[in-house]
């Protein structure tokens, strides 16, 4: 049975699906289909929620084929109580947080900028990002935009799934050189100078190391050199002094002709550019609503975060509570019309919790209104998106950004940040396996 | 067997059937040192120069052409010291190349290109072929260390430039992308993006080393030639402390009754002042 089984390749090629099916099965069952994403939930709340703050993401495509074309575009706050154990974004790079280059990144911009160089940023400033992407690796990939920033890292914004199919030999990436050559595809140009060259060297040396291979080598060698009666002038001959000499003038005169006729080959070349861009922030909006957190709990076995505050309306027009952003979720206040209009139906789930913000009073806040009010970010995203874990961080401090929206439909932003406070346990004798709490 | 047939080798007499174990052993020594050299040189390597190496975006007129021969000519240095004093072999610098090269093309082809998707053209290492050549043929021709250092060290880092530009050239032809100039290894690195290694982490061309006018990669090759002499004559002697035998006596033989009674007990300070002679002895040989 077995060796028959072996024999015929049909017979293990269905042994091996058969094995690749039932793997495939117990990943989809065992491992919940976020966690094949990339390891964001592993950085530190305080630097999920006090660092970049990514809004209005949008992803042009959700499925590509190779070559097809994703544009991400969006905006991002620095927020201003930045941790004060991370340096401020004195060089920092638009990236793309994806599994290795399997999209060709084409273009990219910050506030129309050529994000090709790294630039210097400023917080509590917004700036508009666009990143052009082509589909290279068929499969099914969580493709972020993200901020590098040094010393600091890399800061990630808002996941999304995007499908690439078709075949990966089809990827191109063609340009067109201002000296004039045309590169049919950036992935395999030059390697046929490198392989000739580094062949070339290759098989010199191997020349080089079996003319000497090709002789008793190391006992007879060390013997000779030692012993009475060894004759040194065997071990190194006169031949090999010939032979050595003209390998010597042959190398350099290799190297030097090489690089003569490169230069002619490729008279005009230019060094790696290093230069840093500059970016202007977008123009300043004031706050319209001044927000300030009178208490803020972490409420442990209830997964939910508290807030008590004060809010008031410098502005002209009304303003009404419709957002608290964190962390890339999206707690949306589903009392509030344009606050909900503003959910792509494409936005990834896993990053709007269903249960959204709760607020005390939702009515508008009239123009120089102050109010104070209780408003509480309850799911189980805490958890699973690990912002639980604030309560272990040396820097408990929270952060986030709160959107207001006018009678006009006008959106503006404030800053809402404020020490936490965990709650471990509660009258009601609620857990985190049984949140509504009650006996038993 | 015995009393068989016998060979000369570089004039000693040697049994037929010694020589062909020896000759045996040879290759089962080239090919483990083939491995060791390959593994040890490849992490001493990637740990003092890795990304420079890594990277066609990396590889810029200053830091790269500075540091590479400075980095690199260690391991031929000290096996030079070896393979040269103990089996009079000028091959050292080449096979340590070598043995670096095939490391870094297996690193490079599994690694980077079939399993983290990287295209070929964005992760080619750097030629040191050329360079180490020079390097093993200087210390054939002059037989002497210093001399070396003088000549072959220097030629080590002053070929490195050229002796790569051969098949760099085409990653630094000009391209015009988003109204920008940049070279087409910049492109390519841009395009086939590194999520944890940003474009700030590179160094491009910082410092004053280039205001001294001129090619900068030229300033950049002198300075690591002469600082090449100086790592060739430092890792010449680290490789003449590692090829020392030192043994440690056993004292605890002593309280076993183990000692013969005609030769007294050996202090361990005396161990250590014959091993040591000893040592001073095979190293100035
Ligand atoms: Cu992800």
């Amino acid at each position: 049975m077995r060796t028959f089984c072996f024999r015929k390749s049909s017979c293990a090629r269905v042994i091996l699906s058969a094995a690749a099916a039932i793997m495939q099965i117990g990943i989809l069952t065992f491992v919940p289909d976020a966690a094949l994403a990339h390891g964001e939930r592993n950085q530190e709340p305080f630097l999920r929620m006090r660092t970049a703050h990514f809004y209005d993401v949008k992803w042009s495509a959700n499925d590509i084929p190779v070559n097809g074309e994703i544009v991400v575009t969006g905006k991002f706050r620095l927020f201003p109580i930045w941790p004060v154990n991370l340096p401020l974004p004195e060089a920092a790079f638009l990236g793309n947080g994806t599994p290795g280059p399997v999209l060709a990144r084409t273009e990219s911009y910050i506030n129309g900028v050529p994000a090709i160089q790294s630039t210097k940023l400023e917080l509590n400033r917004d700036y508009e990002f666009k990143t052009v992407l082509k589909g290279r690796v068929p499969g099914y990939h969580h493709v972020h935009p993200m901020i590098n920033v040094m010393g600091a890292g890399p800061l990630l914004g808002p996941g999304n799934w995007l499908s690439v199919t078709g075949n990966e030999s089809d990827f191109k990436l063609p340009i067109k050189t201002l000296s004039g050559e045309t590169i049919d595809n950036l992935e395999t140009w030059g390697l046929g100078r490198v392989f000739f060259w580094h062949g070339l060297w290759v098989a010199i040396a191997i020349v080089w190391l079996v003319w000497w291979l090709r002789r008793p080598l190391l006992l007879p060698r060390f013997r000779a050199l030692t012993e009475e009666g060894g004759d040194r002038s065997q071990l190194v001959t006169s031949t090999d002094r010939l032979f050595g000499a003209g390998l010597l003038v042959a190398t350099i005169l290799i190297v030097f002709f090489g690089f003569q006729a490169t230069d002619t080959a490729y008279p005009r070349t230019v060094p790696l550019q290093g230069s840093r861009a500059t970016v202007e922030p977008l123009p300043e909006v004031p706050e319209q609503v001044k927000v300030v957190v009178n208490k803020s709990n972490y409420d442990v076995p209830g997964r939910s975060l508290r807030m008590n505050v004060t809010l008031t309306n410098n502005g002209s027009t009304s303003a009404q509570l419709g957002e608290f952003l964190t962390s890339n979720q999206r707690f949306i206040n589903h009392e509030v019309s344009q606050a909900m209009a503003t959910v792509d139906p494409n936005y990834p789930k896993e990053l709007l919790p269903p249960n959204g913000l709760k607020v005390s009073d939702s009515r508008p806040l009239k123009p120089g209104e102050t109010k104070t009010v209780d408003i509480e970010a309850a799911d189980a995203a805490w958890e699973t998106e690990r912002l639980s874990s604030l309560i272990n961080d040396p820097d408990n401090t929270l952060g986030g950004l709160l959107f207001f929206y006018d009678e006009h439909g006008k959106r503006t932003i404030s800053n809402v940040s404020g020490p936490m406070v965990p709650v471990f346990t509660d009258p009601d004798n609620r857990t985190a396996e049984n949140p509504k709490g009650g006996a038993g | 067997m015995q009393g068989g047939a016998s060979v000369r080798l570089y004039g000693l007499e040697w049994p037929k059937e010694s020589a062909r174990i020896s000759r045996v052993f040879d290759l089962l020594v080239a090919a483990i040192l083939f491995l060791a050299v390959s593994g040890a040189f490849h992490l001493h390597y990637m740990l003092t120069a890795g990304d420079w190496d890594m990277w066609i975006d990396w590889k810029d007129r200053q830091w790269w052409v500075t540091l590479t021969p400075i980095m690199a000519i260690t391991f031929p240095a000290a096996l030079q010291y070896v393979f040269w004093t103990k089996f009079r072999l000028p091959i050292a610098a080449t096979f340590a190349v070598v043995c670096l090269l095939f490391g870094q093309w297996i690193n490079r082809y599994f690694g980077f290109y079939l399993w983290s998707y990287f295209p070929m053209s964005e992760v080619i290492p750097a030629l040191l072929i050329p360079g180490a050549l020079v390097l093993d043929l200087a210390l054939l021709l002059t037989g002497n260390f210093l001399f070396t250092a003088m000549s072959g060290a220097f030629a080590f880092a002053l070929l490195f430039y050229p002796a790569n530009w051969f098949w760099l050239a085409p990653y630094r032809l000009p391209v015009e992308v988003m109204g920008q100039l940049v070279s087409v290894g910049d492109y390519i690195s841009y395009a086939f993006t590194r999520t944890a290694l940003p474009e700030y982490i590179r160094l491009i061309e910082r410092g004053t080393l280039r205001t001294f006018g001129g090619h900068s990669a030229i300033i950049a090759s002198f300075f690591s030639a002469f600082v090449s002499i100086l790592m060739y004559l430092a890792w010449w002697h680290i490789g003449m402390l590692l090829a020392r035998v030192v043994t440690t006596p056993n004292t605890l033989k002593n309280f076993m009754g183990l000692t013969d009674k005609d030769e007294p007990a050996e202090t361990a300070q005396k161990a250590i002042d014959r091993t040591s002679l000893q040592g001073r002895f095979v190293a100035s040989e």
